[in-house]
């Protein structure tokens, strides 16, 4: 099973939702409404199903937003300050989120993926 | 002046169906859902077949955090909530009292604990949820939007009738225009059948489930366990009238006490017990002879029939005719007094009363058990609840005309 059906499965079982409906461009937030205590049990969920260590302020990309302000009070460039915190997004995903955080919370299914993948390299 | 408080929902998830109509064929067909527990084949139990708690509550995250007895707790809610017909802005203000039991899944759900290290891969973030007595409350209350005061209580096999007793309170001397109120349980899991099954309380029987058990029997020798829930709607009188709402029955008192002397055994003598049926006639300005039928707590083990039987014998003597639910559906530990109470509404709404079952050789000779299904329309029953540790409640329900 690859790592984005496992994730599938994990999200599926924690928030009573079909697996089937869940994909890698589907956004946590704004499309399954996870909230803080869902994002406690994917990570104890994520932590048992890949045998890795899930940082929950890496896989959720928590601070990106005071990471992004820090970089422009820095006078540093935002792309190259994300990719440092998060090195689990490729230089492509990240200019993705720079061009979505005006739509809301950009977290994605795919994400979580590219941390497990990252982690189990 | 303190108001009238009226029932106007019940919400019932149970063995014998989960609407009147159902319950009613079932007890006058004489079907029950009694069959060996498959934890302990000596052991006779009573489940809720095919109980599936989206069927009443659709898909819901928070379902991860809800034992079985919740899920009866919360599914039996959401009844009483679809039933009452209330809109949001009712429902913002509406209380909730709820009776609940301990998880004893114990299972599946506690970590294996062994040379002081837990194996805690399995467990959920927040496995504790499971194991709190609120959980159910608070996953009612956001469901359904219920947001004034309310209680958990957990007090044994008499948590659902106080829960029910604390509403009734609450709305007579105003504090509340409407609660729900009542509760679920199931102990039915490997952990709550070696619970009692150790306590030596439960009936263990190798022939046929459905004749076994037989509460105020002189053969009794335990009782069954069951599960499932039931809510009820207490509502001012006034309110309930302005709004144009069903009225299934009217609550005129309850009472409540502690035996204050054994663990698990009730006092042999009865009187704490007594205290509490005494109250629950005084707070409705009644006499024991204005009591037309008994709703007996009867759990078929030898110590609380007994007791019960001489406290009926001299509280109300022979006169009220005594229904015991028990023997229809199992006990359903702190749940057992909210569906008794929803069933006592429904068989005085029907006229009808059922048979305590099995029942060859009663225990005592002056109690007026009821032996075979009558037609009858009992004004008022009074419902009793025993629970471990010498919890002790009644309440006094009027029908409504």
């Amino acid at each position: 099973m690859g790592i984005l059906e496992k994730i599938s499965g994990v999200l599926a079982d924690i928030l009573d939702v079909e697996a089937s409906d869940i994909e890698a461009e589907t956004y946590l937030i704004r499309d399954l409404n996870v909230e803080s205590i869902d994002m406690l049990e994917i990570a104890v969920s994520l932590n048992a199903a890949f045998n890795i260590k899930v940082s929950e302020n890496d896989i959720f990309l928590r601070n990106l937003r005071p990471y992004l302000i820090e970089a422009e009070d820095k006078g540093q460039a935002q792309a190259p300050c994300l990719v440092e915190k998060f090195p689990f997004l490729t230089p492509d995903r990240v200019q993705e989120i720079l061009a979505d955080l005006d739509s809301g919370p950009v977290l994605k299914v795919k994400d979580l993926a590219g941390f497990v993948a990252y982690q189990t390299r | 002046m303190s108001r009238i408080v009226v029932i106007t929902s019940v919400g019932v998830i149970s063995s014998l169906g989960h609407e009147p109509g159902r319950i009613m064929e079932h007890l006058r067909n004489d079907r029950v859902c009694f069959e060996p527990s498959p934890v302990d084949e000596k052991v006779p139990a009573c489940p809720v077949r095919d109980f599936d708690v989206r069927q009443f509550l659709g898909r819901f995250k928070n379902i991860r955090y809800l034992s079985r007895g919740a899920r009866f707790c919360v599914a039996a809610a959401m009844e009483a909530v679809r039933n009452s017909g209330l809109d949001s802005a009712m429902l913002d203000r509406a209380g909730l009292f709820v009776g609940t039991g301990p998880n004893l899944d114990v299972g599946g759900e506690c970590p294996e604990i062994s040379s002081g290290r837990i194996d805690e891969d399995a467990l959920q973030a927040l496995w504790i949820l499971r194991f709190l007595p609120n959980t159910p409350s608070c996953v009612i209350a956001s469901l359904a939007g219920i947001h004034g005061e309310n209680l958990t209580i957990s007090t044994a096999c008499s948590a659902s009738l106080q829960a029910i007793g604390e509403a009734f309170r609450k709305i007579r001397s105003g504090y509340l225009n409407m609660a729900f109120a009542g509760g679920g349980d199931s102990r039915l899991s490997a952990g709550g059948i070696l619970a009692y099954r150790k306590a030596g309380a439960l009936l263990t029987a190798n022939g046929d489930s459905e004749t076994a058990y037989a509460p105020f029997d002189c053969s009794r020798e335990g009782f069954v366990p069951g599960e499932g829930g039931a809510f009820l709607l207490l509502e001012d009188l006034e309110h309930a009238l302005n709004r144009g709402a069903k009225i299934w029955g009217e609550v005129c008192g309850y009472g409540n006490s502690m035996d204050g002397y054994n663990m698990t055994a009730p006092h042999p003598d009865g009187r704490q017990a007594e205290a509490a049926v005494r109250a629950a006639l005084k707070e409705a300005g009644m006499t024991p002879d204005q009591v037309d039928a008994v709703s007996a707590h009867g759990t078929g083990t030898r110590l609380n029939d007994e007791m019960e039987a001489g406290l009926i014998d001299r509280v109300y003597g022979a006169r009220p005719k005594v229904i015991a639910l028990k023997s229809w559906f199992g006990h359903l530990s702190a749940a057992c007094g909210a569906l008794e109470t929803a069933v006592c509404l429904f068989c005085m709404q029907d006229g009808w009363l059922p048979p305590v079952r099995n029942l060859k050789s009663p225990c005592h000779v002056r109690v007026n058990f009821v032996r075979n299904p009558i037609r009858d329309t009992p004004r008022t029953m009074m419902i009793e609840n025993f629970g471990f540790g010498g919890q002790n409640a009644a309440l006094l329900i009027r029908r409504w005309t």
